[in-house]
């Protein structure tokens, strides 16, 4: 039994619950989760660049956990709690691990920032005091190609120190 | 590398039996994770008309022990095998490999199954399977088999299974007493695809060798076992002359391409090196 030959899919109404807020989107199977987020949500903290899942850019948290939103199909995150960078600054309190960034310089071009600082967030609630070995693990899987890494590690280093004195995390 | 993906229709069956039954045209595509199949589909290498995914089925996505082994689902990811003290103190030489994959995204969204229905012959999780003696299950339409990992892989991204036939799980044997292992890989960065990579799995009595399971990725069409090795080594006494022998050996025995990541000089020339280090530790963990 073969299907027709058919290019021509259908449009769906789906809810993405991002940051917190739920958005009514029309979506079609082959959209991407970072294409959803950026032109049909309209929030284009998450980043695109490679587009192969090599960088680490367009790093979200889908359920807690850090996902390339470049190769997921945005049909698959669909009801599903994701958090991209615009949902970490409580008004304009940064996140600890944002205000650790912004301190010890380790945002230079800011490209690579949120994914690293999502894959940051989701390392420290897995493991709230990593060595350094342990963040430099934690955040294999994002590229930086201005900062040569020491000072995002030294951040990482810094927030889980304000996180586990109390700071929110 | 395309922006968008070609438009294609999409499935999410709740039961393995509905997946099985959808993937019925040579162009529908089964997903798990979807790591490479997504990635696959922006380089505009495949264009499936129907993509079925395996997401919906509830329950696939197990860890799960018994005395005769180790049971891993078909959406088990990456990252929950790494995560697993199971795996850790049981299956060590899969947990060495898991640890290697560098990035945390792709564990985390890839499946150690879909890993192995990709079918390339540079899979981590393969060579420690093999060594392991995996065995892998695979559902069609009213039927279940259950077929050794050494028998599933045919050639560069293919496997035995046959278009309406998804693996459901691996079992993974136990490991016996006296027994140690090592996961070696060559690799330009730690995030890349391996040149080569070898796992060894030795079990040692009084210092001779009892058994000993030698893996190798990139090398061939499939990842192989590396026999010639194997029988150099059984029932021999460990030591550097052997483990030089046995090396050797695995690297005559290789005919590896010339391709972006490596040479097949470097390939043939890298096995002797990884197959020695590897027995040197394997050996070390057995006695240790």
């Amino acid at each position: 039994m073969r299907r027709p030959r058919r290019r021509e899919m259908r449009k769906e109404r789906a809810k993405f619950i991002v940051n917190g807020r739920s958005y009514e989107v029309i979506i079609e199977p082959h959209m991407l989760l970072v294409d959803v987020l950026r032109e049909k949500i309209g929030l284009t903290g998450t980043k695109y660049a490679c587009g192969t899942g090599d960088c680490g850019a367009c790093t979200v948290l889908v359920e807690g956990k850090p996902v390339l939103s470049c190769l997921t199909l945005a049909v698959t995150a669909r009801d599903k709690n994701i958090l991209t960078i615009e949902g970490l600054a409580e008004g304009t309190t940064l996140h600890p691990i944002q205000q650790a960034f912004v301190d010890g310089g380790a945002v230079q071009c800011g490209f690579c920032t949120p994914g690293m600082v999502l894959s940051a967030k989701a390392l420290l609630e897995e493991n709230p005091k990593p060595t350094r070995d342990e963040i430099k693990e934690g955040l294999a899987g994002n590229l930086c190609r201005c900062t040569g890494y020491v000072k995002i590690v030294d951040a990482v280093e810094a927030a889980a120190e304000t996180m586990g004195k109390g700071g929110r995390s | 590398m395309h922006r968008v993906l070609l438009p294609f229709e999409f499935f999410e069956p709740k039961t393995v039996e509905e997946a099985v039954r959808l993937l019925d045209t040579a162009n529908s595509k089964v997903m798990a994770g979807g790591v490479d199949l997504v990635l696959k589909m922006r380089l505009r290498l495949i264009s499936p008309e129907t993509v079925i995914s395996l997401q919906k089925i509830s329950g696939l996505d197990y860890i799960e022990s018994n005395p005769a082994g180790l049971i891993l689902g078909a959406l088990t990811s990456i990252r929950q095998i790494e995560l697993s003290s199971l795996v850790q103190k049981n299956w060590a030489v899969l947990y060495e490999a898991v640890r290697q994959i560098a990035s945390v995204q792709t564990k985390t969204m890839g499946t150690a199954v879909g890993n192995l229905c990709v079918g390339t012959p540079a899979s981590d999780i393969a060579s420690p399977l093999l060594v392991l003696g995996a065995k892998v299950k695979i559902a069609g339409i009213h039927y279940e088999k259950v077929v050794p990992i050494e028998n599933f892989f045919i050639g560069v991204g293919r496997t035995i299974l046959e278009p309406n036939e998804i693996v459901t799980e691996v079992f993974v044997p136990g490991v016996p007493a006296g027994t140690g292992s090592a996961f070696l890989k060559s690799a330009k960065t730690a995030d890349d695809i391996a040149k080569v990579n070898a796992a060894v799995m030795v079990t040692v009595t009084d210092k001779i060798c009892k058994d000993v399971r030698i893996a190798l990725g990139s090398v061939a069409p499939t990842p192989i076992r590396a026999t010639e090795a194997e029988h150099a080594l059984k029932g021999q006494r460990l030591d550097e002359t052997m483990f030089a022998r046995a090396a050797e050996a695995a690297a005559e025995a290789v005919i590896p391409i010339s391709d972006i990541r490596s040479t097949a000089q470097y390939r043939k020339e890298m096995v002797r090196v990884l197959v020695k280090d590897a027995l040197v530790k394997a050996t070390g963990n057995a006695t240790a």
